[in-house]
């Protein structure tokens, strides 16, 4: 392997390795232009590039107020996902972690007002309701941090135990189940719950809401300022390590993201189906590994030419790509499919209309998700989905919720990249390529009519349920994170 | 950055103390020939921008995503400008990812730079050397691996370079010289390397040596050589060494291969069939290039991916690309391949189409624009039609203009309304000293025609590619004369000879037993001689030194007479038109340059021979010279009156000459020499009187 030279080709590993001895701003650039020359591409090395980086920036950055830190963070994250908008996986590592700051400002403002003693009980879920007035949320949302210790109990069992509550039944019970209870308590809370003066109020102070200190508690604004300052005291030991604390969980997380998917695999993928799967993916991959363990299925692998193939038959041969993850992957040992006694087809990607009838089971993974349920992933997902509708196959799609993005696709044109025709028209063809203009479309925009079942490492969802998933895991203050290439 | 040192020694195996260095880069800013004039007469070449980027981003990216740490920026004209931009530029913060290193220097070669580096002692390592136009995208990665692996075998592999299989005819490929490489597969070495023409009798000059030496040996010529190289430091020991190695492949390359008996020096190749490289050597490659980036063959060094921090470029559909803030009348098209800056308007019923265009133009009502390049703040009235030109920097172009394919227009030239340009014309403000030229720009415009020589030879017509180049076949197939000057890598001369087509025939005679081997040394010869000539006159040195100078030169590459007559006619002609040019009459010029080096002329024309074929050949060379320069048929008549008066050609010389269907071969060589006419009736006349007196004295 020649990785050991000096002019080493800059990648995710190398961008790790430096981030730990260069200063923070270097850092932010060099991850920029790595973005922008692909040399980092795909959600999971840009989701972890962007968490890592931000760990950096946080940890770097002297706190004298959460404001700051939340502006920092949108500041930096703002010109990351300039530097690449295609790869939404960044800005939703950014609004996750932003996120996670505003949760434990907010916590943070609470326990000072739990000393004050008055409204806490009663006022403790309504900063964050007045500031998602659309969503009527609760805390919830930082389900994977388990940091909202103050939210009253009844929200509990749903905010930090999602995985247990709906792995168990197949994919549509869970979400029918989710989605019949979601409704009604966070509405119950918010309207019928709370004290009516408190919820007027907060709505009036809606507007105010991005002040540096979070929504006060009703009644206290005379008294904001001193306790502000109490507070910050506190705050520069606790906001800080709070915040790493949350970013180190999600980092988690992203780690184990797969394995959570991949729990689901038994029920899913039942003996003797044939499964089609597309491109390589590590989460396909481990999925379809779990279930070989116990059943004996057979995968067609449609391989993805002409951008994906190269890593879709070393998925198929020696049961990942080789070099790119010598970070954790190293560890984890991958074995083909086939030393499982799989039968895996090796097939192209134009015989999948063809072979579609004898499909039990279509199973993707997307580049990213979309708030509406619609995703994009390497080209010829399309098709496959299409075909799939018109054989009535199911189609079930992977997606750890780092991929869900809570963008919606006005112009779906604009959200897929375009790479270098010389993968599809050879450079040698001089006389071919000036006369004719080639497209080789990364990704595929694939709708959510075509989807049937979302897997996410939260469990299995529908397509329109995953709206939900994203009003949890975002704040609609972060939703826009100001120069945003997407609308 | 010091961790990916530290980590290539963590990760390295054994006793490889180099690999802690930082991977350094030479980056030739300036490719020492002047193929962008009129711009370059303003802007520095790296600075222009390609699809509204400038040059040297491609290649700084290009270098950054080697992973190279250190780049050492040669500059040569306009350094002030580079350092300028570069001092603005992401590459110079403190976060840049990469040290960059500009040096001022005056080397007029790639050569002098690298001899120059090696005695600042600059480069610690093995380095990469590219030139400051370079556009690629091919990982470095595998090809420095196997550079490594190479050097710590065997000391002797000094050089490996990158070459990019190409068909046989790509549009970034040069179209006037196809270098030809000879590759032993096994041993990825080149062992053999010729530069082509095309239309040439292929004929290579490969050493017995080196079929002994192989027993397999590739010749390719579907290569295509964007002078990407890895060099060791031995590399600039050899130039250091070899003091007149001028160009990287036709002197180090091309002396290293011919010297292999003696040093046993190797040069490896690395021929990659993926990514993308090219070099934006000419119009013709600048044309090609921007058409590569907007069809994202350079992915992902495309517009929208805003190279620049200031960018906002997105892809839209049929690859137009725009920035923020476009403004479109509802009428008008952008049809694709096309990319608008910021804050550029267009009017309504305009229509685009394959044309780049720079940020804050303004482009009137129902203008057509066709493969145009119009850079930054131009402005384009109603009703006017550009085709594939190119319109630079704060340029105005008036109501209802015309201009046509080829054209180039410089920085703040005017155009009057209702101009036409025809294709080929540069128009240029510089130098300011001369006034505007209504004939041309219109009455109220404000530039002229760029003034031509040699020395600023650009091929208008290459930028319109294609089509033009093959009606010009003649000039294509006309050849051996041009073969004697040029090197598209070092040589101002080249494209000039071959455009006056029909000329070749009368020396195509002369020099046909010429080939290969003979024809580049000659070629070499040619050009140190009339360098050392024509800086001797300017000088002033008297004629002894020069041909002092002459004859050792003469000496040491073992030329021939004529190739001595050669350099010595071509070499006063030009010195004749830069007098001309700067204002004084040919009369004086011609005395002023003549006489003195009477010494000169007089050796080389061989006077008292009875033969008069030197003589003849040297008016040949002459009158051919004449016909690309302003007012060569003065010229040529008052050299003529004053060889005859000094009697350095005699009467029958000339009336050889003017007989030699050599001299009267083509329409332009027949124009050139028609004021000559009285006087050789004159000479013809006098003839017989003359030779009375010569007897009688």
């Amino acid at each position: 392997m020649p990785a050991a030279i000096v002019g080493e080709t800059p990648s995710l590993s190398t961008f790790l390795k430096s981030l730990k001895s260069t200063d923070v701003e270097s850092s932010i650039d060099l991850f920029i232009s790595l973005l922008k020359r692909r040399q980092i591409k795909n959600s999971r090395p840009c989701a972890l590039a962007t968490a890592q980086l931000l760990l950096r920036v946080v940890a770097a950055t002297r706190i004298r107020d959460v404001q700051q830190l939340i502006d920092r963070i949108s500041e930096v994250g703002r010109r990351l996902v300039a530097a690449q908008p295609r790869e939404m996986a960044v800005g939703n590592i950014v609004r996750r972690i932003l996120g996670v700051v505003r949760e434990v400002a907010e916590e943070d403002e609470r326990d000072g007002s739990l000393g004050s003693g008055r409204v806490s009980g009663a006022a403790s879920p309504d900063p964050s309701e007045a500031r998602r007035p659309f969503l009527t949320k609760t805390f919830s949302g930082m389900s994977p941090l388990g940091q909202s210790v103050t939210v009253p109990h009844d929200f509990h069992p749903r905010v930090k135990t999602p995985m247990i509550e709906y792995t168990s039944p197949p994919g549509f019970d869970a979400s029918a189940e989710r989605e019949v209870k979601r409704p009604v308590l966070p509405s119950s809370a918010s309207y019928a719950g709370l004290p009516p003066v408190s919820s007027l109020l907060s709505l009036l102070e809606d507007p105010l809401a991005r002040s540096p200190i979070p929504t006060p508690p009703p009644g206290s604004s005379p008294r904001i300022q001193p306790m502000g300052k109490i507070t910050e005291s506190k705050e520069k030991i606790d906001v800080k390590a709070e915040v790493i604390d949350g970013i180190k969980e999600l980092l988690d997380e992203l780690e184990v993201v797969d394995n959570q998917i991949a729990e689901n695999a038994l029920d899913h993928i039942h003996s003797n189906e044939i499964i089609l799967t597309h491109t390589s993916s590590q989460t396909v991959q481990k999925f379809l590994m779990t279930a070989a363990r116990k059943r004996k299925f057979t995968v067609v692998h449609a391989e993805a030419y002409p951008n994906n193939h190269d890593e879709t038959h070393a998925t198929i041969v020696n049961g990942g790509k080789k070099g790119t993850g010598d970070e954790e992957e190293v560890d984890e040992r991958w074995k083909p499919l086939t030393s499982m006694g799989i039968t895996v087809i090796l097939i192209p990607d134009t015989a999948v209309f063809a072979l579609m009838s004898r499909i039990n089971k279509v199973i993707l993974a997307p580049h990213s998700v979309l708030a509406n349920g619609s995703l994009l992933a390497a080209a010829g997902a399309s098709t496959i989905a299409l075909a799939a509708k018109s054989h009535r196959v199911p189609v079930v799609v992977l997606s750890g919720v780092y991929k869900l993005s809570p963008i919606y696709p006005f112009d779906t044109h604009e959200l897929i990249e375009y790479g270098d025709p010389g993968k599809v028209v050879s450079y040698e063809e001089g006389e071919f390529m000036d006369k004719v203009d080639v497209i080789n479309p990364l990704y595929d925009w694939v709708d959510a009519d075509c989807v049937d079942l979302y897997i996410t490492n939260l469990g299995g969802c529908a397509p329109s349920f995953l709206y939900r998933i994203v009003a949890d895991h975002y704040r609609t203050e972060d939703i826009d994170l100001g120069g945003k290439g997407s609308s | 950055m010091a961790p990916k040192a530290k980590k290539g020694a963590q990760k390295g195996k054994a006793g490889e103390e180099e690999r802690e260095e930082p991977l350094q880069a030479v980056v030739f800013a300036d490719a020492f020939e002047t193929k962008f004039s009129p711009f370059t007469l303003e802007r520095p070449r790296c600075l222009l921008p390609l699809a509204n980027t400038p040059l040297i981003e491609y290649t700084l990216e290009f270098l950054a995503s080697a992973g190279v740490e250190e780049v050492i920026l040669y500059c040569g004209n306009h350094t002030d400008q580079v350092e300028e931009y570069l001092k603005r530029s992401k590459w110079t913060r403190e976060t840049a990812p990469l040290a960059l290193d500009i040096i001022r220097s005056d080397a007029r070669s790639v050569g002098d730079a690298m001899r120059d580096l090696d005695q600042k002692q600059l480069i610690t390592g093995d380095f990469i050397c590219v030139y400051g136009d370079v556009i690629a995208n091919i990982s470095m990665q595998a090809a420095l691996w196997a550079h490594r692996t190479r050097r710590e075998k065997d000391k002797k592999a000094i050089m490996t370079m990158i070459l990019r299989e190409a068909g046989d005819a790509h549009r970034t490929k040069s179209r006037n010289l196809r270098p030809v490489f000879v590759v032993d597969p096994e041993a990825q070495r080149c062992v053999h390397y010729e530069q082509l023409r095309p239309r040439d009798t292929p004929r290579l000059d490969i050493a017995e040596e080196v079929l002994v030496d192989h027993t397999e040996v590739e010749v390719r010529e579907d290569l295509i050589d964007c002078g990407i190289d890895i060099c060791t430091p031995e590399v600039l020991a050899q130039y250091t060494d070899n003091f007149d190695w001028q160009a990287p492949r036709r002197g180090f390359l091309y002396g290293v291969l011919k010297d292999y008996e003696t040093n046993l020096l190797t040069i490896h190749t690395h021929i990659t069939n993926e990514g993308y490289a090219a070099r934006v050597k000419n119009l013709q490659a600048y044309d090609a290039v921007t058409r590569d980036i907007l069809s994202r063959w350079t992915y992902p060094l495309c517009p929208d991916v805003n190279l620049l921090p200031d960018q906002s470029y997105q892809l839209h559909k049929g690859n137009v690309y725009m920035e923020h803030g476009v403004v479109l009348a509802r009428s008008s098209t952008v049809k694709h391949r096309s990319v608008l800056g910021r804050a550029t308007s267009v009017g309504a019923g305009s229509v685009i189409s394959d044309s780049v265009i720079g940020r804050r133009c303004v482009i009137g009502n129902r203008v057509k624009i066709q493969g145009a390049y119009i850079w930054d703040d131009a402005r384009i009235g109603d009703d006017t039609v550009i085709e594939k030109a190119v319109v630079a920097r704060e340029a105005v172009i008036g109501q209802r203009c015309h201009v046509q394919a080829g054209a180039l227009i410089s920085y703040r030239v005017k155009l009057a309304d209702g101009t036409a340009v025809v294709g080929g014309r540069k128009l240029t403000r510089m130098p300011t000293s001369k006034t505007a030229d209504p004939e041309v720009v219109g009455e109220g415009g404000d530039g002229h025609e760029m003034e031509e020589d040699d020395e600023d030879e650009l091929l208008a017509e290459s930028l319109v590619s294609g089509d033009i180049y093959n009606l010009d076949a003649a000039r294509i197939s006309s050849d051996s004369i041009s073969t004697l000057d040029s090197d598209e890598e070092e040589e101002s001369l080249p494209e000039h000879h071959r455009r006056k087509s029909g000329r070749s025939e009368s020396f195509a005679s002369i020099n046909s037993d010429e080939s290969g081997d003979a024809r580049r040394k000659a070629a070499d010869f040619h050009h140190e001689a009339t360098t050392s000539i024509i800086d001797a006159l300017q000088k002033g040195d008297d004629a002894d030194t020069i041909q002092l100078e002459l004859q050792g030169l003469k000496l040491s590459s073992n030329a021939e007479d004529k190739q001595v007559r050669r350099a010595v006619a071509t070499s006063l002609m030009k010195r004749l038109a830069a007098l001309v040019d700067s204002g004084v009459s040919p009369k004086d010029a011609v005395a002023k340059t003549l006489l003195p080096n009477k010494l000169i002329i007089e050796r080389c024309v061989g006077t008292g021979r009875e033969q008069y074929e030197d003589q003849v050949e040297f008016l040949l060379y002459m009158q051919n010279d004449a016909m690309r320069r302003q007012q060569g048929a003065k010229i040529l008549l008052h050299v003529c009156t004053s060889l005859a008066h000094n009697d350095l050609v005699e009467p029958e010389g000339f009336e050889a000459w003017w007989e030699d269907a050599r001299s009267s071969s083509s329409e332009e060589l027949l124009a050139v020499r028609a004021d000559t006419k009285p006087l050789i009736d004159v000479l013809v006349d006098d003839d017989d009187e003359d030779e009375d007196e010569d007897d009688s004295e």
